[in-house]
């Protein structure tokens, strides 16, 4: 009898033919990796293929639900997508919300996992009868959007999908999978939907479910409930995540036309806070929700009387002043570009102002690729989401890879970590951050690790890095081991004061286990170091845990007068700190011991 | 920061005294670690109390008393080996010490390598403990104590000394600017002074609001108020500094002190706490 939330087993399918087994999960190993993006890296761990491609058919793709999904605990209809990068060779692990995860998981399963490739373009449909392939070469160059609703549509009621854009298709190093507008969206998950010759994986439910305390989950879900309606998650209800931007335009903490800067003097025409159309700029005019939220943090913008699209922070700033596009009109555009095509607002942004710092330096011989210019914004996205040019498949491939490619000292720029593009946060200016983005498994990733938190919290010198910025990315990075592994969103971090005891009492009610705060404390460390080891199997180096040399070569000075300045010494001293810290040795790979209570042989 | 001082005009010790909403010893702290960006050290008699300080400040007790402030420059400029090359020498009365007079000052010895002491004569006065010292000055210091030749001058009479007047103060534009009297150097010996330094209004500052609390018409700012703390300033527009409110000071040093001291053009932003995506 599995514990409360789960099902205690996972369903393996293979593409090629259709058909699919069952792997019995552990009381054991559910309890060392809970579920999400931790019991994902054990999954992957133990299905994928040591040494494969993340675009070989052998490869793995695992939909991961987790024992929250389900319950009436508001932000947990969640689903992790796990699978090696074809963007970085590490693994990846994302996060979508709403009606898929609850699906998906009364399939009956804990995660679905696929491996294989289909004959054809296909989707694969999951339910109480099993799997089972669908032909979809009707469904070519189709948006997810549109595969969702013809899907829907063809198959009836009570079906869900989760489906990749044309990019995926074609092996866009950065595509996205998605559901319901809402995508599993760094790493390239798509791609390798793609290679697997998924347009769309459809799942339907048939099962139930039961927690161990139901009276204890209600009680605990109203409390949260009420707690998500406080000040912590004020911003993300009332304005959304947009509300960084000229918050962090006015600390320099927003990367501008590639790092070249970290303010951006068009910030005000994109940041959302237009009261009226008269005003050039975008307006908030709707707002929306995942299932199961309280919080509803989706807020639809508009421009004048165009097109309305759903703003992030993120996608702003990576189409916005990453590429020093300051025309709202065309961010809106190019987020729904992305959108439409399945890619990855961030490592499209990123990848795109690399290229512009290129086409400027005489590096790419395309003249028309300059910064701020919305029209070539526009014309990058679509080469690079049709691979219909040269420099479109280039930069179909990435930052990193593209640098390769280009050669000089273009790497020297390019904006990534593990080849997953940066994220609006300025390192040079938010050292904890810094350090996590160098060192975190996922990349240059600020959902894995949100040490930022620390460098904006005033409680250390956000431009002095040393242990405290240490101590506090290594909390961070537990915290988030563990809220995408129950899994709850990262909007609800604020209302916690004491959240491991408070996060270990919520898995309880729901499992019956007698998991207490301290347990998890060691959960998140196994999960982070699991990530980690399996990275070295597939050929992590220690020069991976590193950051891009402008960030350590380039200083930046403030409006204060006061200059930034993250040295490669400063940064190797806070890497030295944290790996001691963690149990690595100097070079960063377990040390004998550390690895006995991963479960993963 | 010399805070060792008998305070025997006042009648009460100096650094703990008030000043818009903030003490003495707090309020030259704050301002010195700010300008100075290295470390701070807060020289002190031995057993003496002190008022709160911020984090990071170095508390080190002068060996010998009333000895003077060359005792107690060569207490600090000791306790400051090895850490740093130039210091600030402060006393600890200046409630409008500005950050821009201290980098003025102390810009001085980061150009010249020959000279060892930049010592403003400001309104008047040689400023002795509102000066730039080479570090390496602390051997004399000590030399000149044990030889019981307590005053400054002693000590000026053995290094290299570039005095600043008021014109070559002032040919620093931003100090020009932000403290064109230089009021940096006016300190509070007498209840007399204290009571005229409470008389005069706390810094006028510059506020703006940023997300959630900036929501509504026109409260985003920027807004100009008096406030002599960010405690202060949040308060000006109803801000309470909590855990989900933090202030970024002229947009780099962010904090949920409210004790943090602001000076004349001094720009707060008050931002959520839980900024990020």
């Amino acid at each position: 009898m599995p514990a409360g939330g789960y099902f205690g087993r996972a369903l393996v399918a293979d593409a090629a033919t259709g058909t699919s087994a069952t792997l019995p999960l552990a009381d054991e190993i559910l309890r060392a990796y809970i579920g999400g993006a931790g019991l994902g890296a054990w999954l992957l761990y133990r299905l994928g293929t040591p040494g494969a491609g993340a675009l070989d058919a052998t490869a793995a793709l695992a939909f991961v639900f987790s024992p929250l999904v389900g319950t009436p605990l508001t932000t947990s209809a969640k689903f992790a997508v796990v699978a090696k990068s074809p963007l970085t060779g590490m693994l990846t692990d994302a996060l979508a919300s709403s009606q898929f995860a609850i699906a998906g998981k009364l399939t009956g399963h804990d995660a679905i996992v696929v491996r294989g490739r289909a004959p054809q373009l296909s989707v694969l449909l999951v339910d109480g009868g099993g799997t089972a392939l669908l032909d979809a070469r009707h469904l070519v160059g189709r948006t997810a959007a549109e595969t969702d609703n013809e899907l829907r549509e063809q198959l009836g009621r009570g079906w869900r999908v989760a489906a990749i854009g044309p990019a995926g298709e074609l092996g866009i190093r950065y595509a996205t999978i998605s559901h319901d507008g809402r995508h599993a969206g760094r790493g390239g998950l798509g791609a390798v939907m793609g290679a697997k010759n998924l347009k769309a994986i459809a799942v339907r439910s048939a099962a139930k479910v039961a927690t161990a305390d139901p009276r204890g989950v209600i009680a605990a879900a109203r409390d949260l409930r009420e707690r998500s309606f406080g000040p912590a998650t004020a911003k993300y209800r009332e304005l959304g995540t947009l509300a960084n931007l000229l918050a962090f335009n006015a600390i320099a903490t927003l990367p501008t036309r590639n790092f070249q800067a970290a303010t951006f003097d068009g910030a005000d025409r994109l940041a959302g806070q237009a009261t009226d159309e008269a005003v050039e700029g975008m307006r908030r005019v709707a707002r929306s929700s995942c299932a199961s939220c309280t919080i509803g943090c989706e807020h639809i913008y508009q421009v004048g009387r165009g097109k309305k699209a759903r703003v992030e922070y993120e996608n702003v700033f990576a189409l916005g002043p990453m590429c020093g596009v300051g025309d709202p009109d065309a961010v809106l555009a190019a987020s729904a570009r992305c959108d439409e095509l399945g890619i990855d607002t961030i490592s499209a942004g990123g990848t795109i102002a690399w290229a512009m710092e290129c086409a400027q330096r005489g590096l790419i011989d395309a003249p028309w690729l300059r910064f701020g210019d919305p029209a070539a914004l526009l014309r990058a996205l679509d080469e690079i989401g049709t691979r219909g040019t040269p420099l479109g498949s280039l930069l179909g491939e990435g930052s990193r890879q593209a640098s390769r490619t280009v050669g000089a000292d273009s790497a020297s720029f390019a904006p990534h970590v593990k080849g997953l593009e940066m994220p609006g946060y300025e390192p040079r200016t938010l050292h904890a951050m810094a350090l996590g983005l160098a060192v975190n498994t996922r990349g240059a990733d600020h959902n894995r690790s949100g040490a930022y938190e620390a460098d904006l919290s005033g409680d250390l010198d956000r431009l002095d890095g040393g242990d405290a910025h240490v101590a506090a990315a290594i909390e961070t990075e537990d915290r988030a081991a563990i809220m995408d592994s129950l899994i709850l969103c990262k909007f609800l971090r604020g209302v916690f004061t004491d959240p491991f005891r408070e996060w270990a009492e919520l898995l309880a009610s729901v499992t019956g286990w007698d998991v207490t705060g301290e347990e998890l404390r060691a959960t998140a460390r196994r999960i982070v170091l699991a990530k980690r080891v399996y990275n070295i199997r597939e050929g992590w180096q220690p020069s991976d845990d590193w950051l891009p040399d402008r960030l350590l070569t380039e200083p930046l000075t403030l409006p204060s007068g006061r200059v930034a300045t993250l040295t490669a010494d400063r940064l190797r001293a806070m890497i030295d700190a944290y790996y001691s810290k963690r149990g690595l040795d100097h070079d960063g790979r377990p040390v004998p011991g550390t690895v006995d209570d991963l479960s993963l042989a | 920061m010399l805070a060792g001082g008998r305070s025997s005009r006042m009648g009460t010790p100096k650094a703990a005294l008030e000043w818009h909403g903030s003490t003495l010893l707090r309020r030259t702290a704050g301002i010195v670690a700010r300008a100075a960006g290295g470390p701070v050290v807060v020289v002190r008699a031995h057993g003496q109390e002190l008022p709160a300080l911020p984090q990071g400040i170095l508390v080190v007790d002068d060996p010998r008393e009333s000895k003077g402030p060359v005792q107690g420059i060569a207490a600090g400029l000791a306790a400051l080996r090895g850490h740093a090359d130039i210091a600030f020498v402060s006393s600890t009365d200046m409630p409008f010490l500005h950050p821009a007079f201290i980098r003025r000052v102390l810009r001085v010895l980061g150009d010249s390598e020959s000279t060892d002491v930049a010592l403003p004569v400001a309104r008047g006065f040689r400023q002795p403990l509102a000066a730039a010292y080479r570090v390496s000055l602390a051997e004399i210091a000590e030399r000149l104590v044990k030889e019981d030749r307590l005053r400054p001058a002693f000590l000026f009479g053995e290094c290299a000394v570039q005095e600043l007047d008021d014109e070559a103060l002032r040919k620093d534009p931003v100090l020009a600017a932000l403290d064109p009297d230089l009021d940096s150097v006016v300190n509070v010996n007498t209840p007399a002074d204290y009571q005229a330094a409470l008389a005069r209004p706390a810094p006028e500052v510059t506020v703006q609001l940023f997300g959630v609390l900036a929501k509504g018409g026109g409260k985003s700012g920027p807004h100009a108020v008096r406030a002599a703390t960010v405690g202060a300033a949040a308060g000006a527009l109803g801000l309470v500094l909590d855990r989900h409110v933090t202030a970024a000071l002229n947009g780099d040093q962010i904090t949920r002190d409210g004790e943090t001291p602001l000076v004349s053009g001094d720009t707060v932003f008050f931002l959520s706490a839980d900024a990020g995506g």
